[in-house]
């Protein structure tokens, strides 16, 4: 059983990006709050007896649950399941190179300077704004997979679909973002 | 090592999709102070409704044989000196009635045998006190 200082741990882990993850997909910071806020309180009334190696899994599963549930009050339901962008083919990005968009990743060790800090909040503003821009079940899957760092089935597990429409969701995202913030000119 | 076309794809999606949540994680640590305030405070709230269950625990450890409980029927924790240990008072108790029991026998029979030995040792014989004439005269002579 998770100790009170183990789940507080925990969820001061994983607030702050539970609370961007949650301003991405509604796209309202009280809303946001709100959400994370009963996710919480649903985690700690329910599972706050559950071993610590389980709460992540189960966190993830309520958040996602809990911003459905918003979307089912509030009756938008065009954010997260009715872009039909979700329905286009997979080979439609023709000869676009993924490549191409990472080969600047070298050479950005070293001291950041002012302008770099300034670059880099710029080209977080512009991944923000594209990632809410993806189809909800993509954003879903490419954040769970990739910022909380969670494998094809922990992600397929938690978003409650199989894992090739996990790998399909994650691809079809990384290939948006990428081409989107290359149209930008922003290689990462 | 496999080296095809997919694979690679997978990795350079895979590191793309890091490098991008990298830039995410770093954009979480510029969060306004109201909103950390408030995410705090949800979490401080979470933390105080926090499911516990505590009376499982005791009816595990009792189940368990770790709790204050008595358990006569199990060989493994009581060993023999525990049950000679608990037997004990009752032997003692057993044979302090006994004893007593013989003591007061012991000592109605001799107050038996002193009277007897009394009357039998006396000058006057026996028979004279179920005489009523010898009754009387004890009487009116007192």
């Amino acid at each position: 059983m998770a100790t009170e200082q183990e789940l507080s741990d925990f969820l001061k882990n994983v607030e702050k990006r539970a609370f961007k993850r949650s301003v991405y997909h509604v796209r309202d910071d009280e809303a946001a709050l709100d959400i994370v806020q009963d996710s919480m309180m649903k985690l700690a009334q329910h599972y706050g007896d559950k071993p610590a190696a389980e709460l992540p899994m189960l966190f993830q599963r309520i958040l996602s649950n809990t911003t459905l549930d918003w979307f089912r009050r509030r009756k938008t339901r065009n954010a997260l399941f009715s872009n039909m962008s979700d329905f286009e083919s997979a080979g439609e990005d023709g000869d676009f190179d993924l490549l191409e968009t990472l080969e600047s990743s070298t050479n950005s060790e070293g001291t950041e300077s002012a302008q770099d800090a300034t670059e880099r909040a710029q080209i977080l503003r512009q991944i923000e704004t594209e990632i809410k821009e993806l189809p909800g079940r993509q954003r879903e899957a490419f954040l769970m997979r990739y910022w909380e760092e969670m494998d094809v089935a922990e992600t397929a597990a938690a978003m409650g679909c199989s894992e090739g429409s996990v790998k399909t969701h994650c691809s079809r995202a990384v290939h948006a973002l990428s081409k989107a913030l290359a149209a930008k000119g922003i290689k990462l | 090592m496999n080296h095809s076309p997919q694979n690679r794809t997978d990795i350079l999606q895979d590191r793309y999709g890091l490098k991008t949540a990298s830039y995410l994680s770093a954009g979480t640590a510029n969060l306004p102070y109201d909103i950390s305030e408030r995410l705090r405070a949800a979490r401080a709230q979470a933390v105080s409704v926090r499911k516990v269950t505590r009376t499982y625990a005791v009816v595990a450890s009792a189940a368990q044989g770790t709790g204050p409980v008595l358990s006569w029927g199990s060989d493994e924790s009581f060993s023999l000196w525990d049950r000679v240990g608990s037997v004990l008072p009752l032997i003692a108790l057993v044979v302090g009635l006994l004893t007593i029991n013989s003591l007061q026998t012991d000592s109605f029979v001799q107050e038996l045998a002193e009277v007897d030995s009394a009357l039998l040792t006396d000058d006057l014989p026996p028979d004279a006190f179920s005489d009523p004439g010898f009754v009387q005269f004890l009487k009116a002579t007192r």
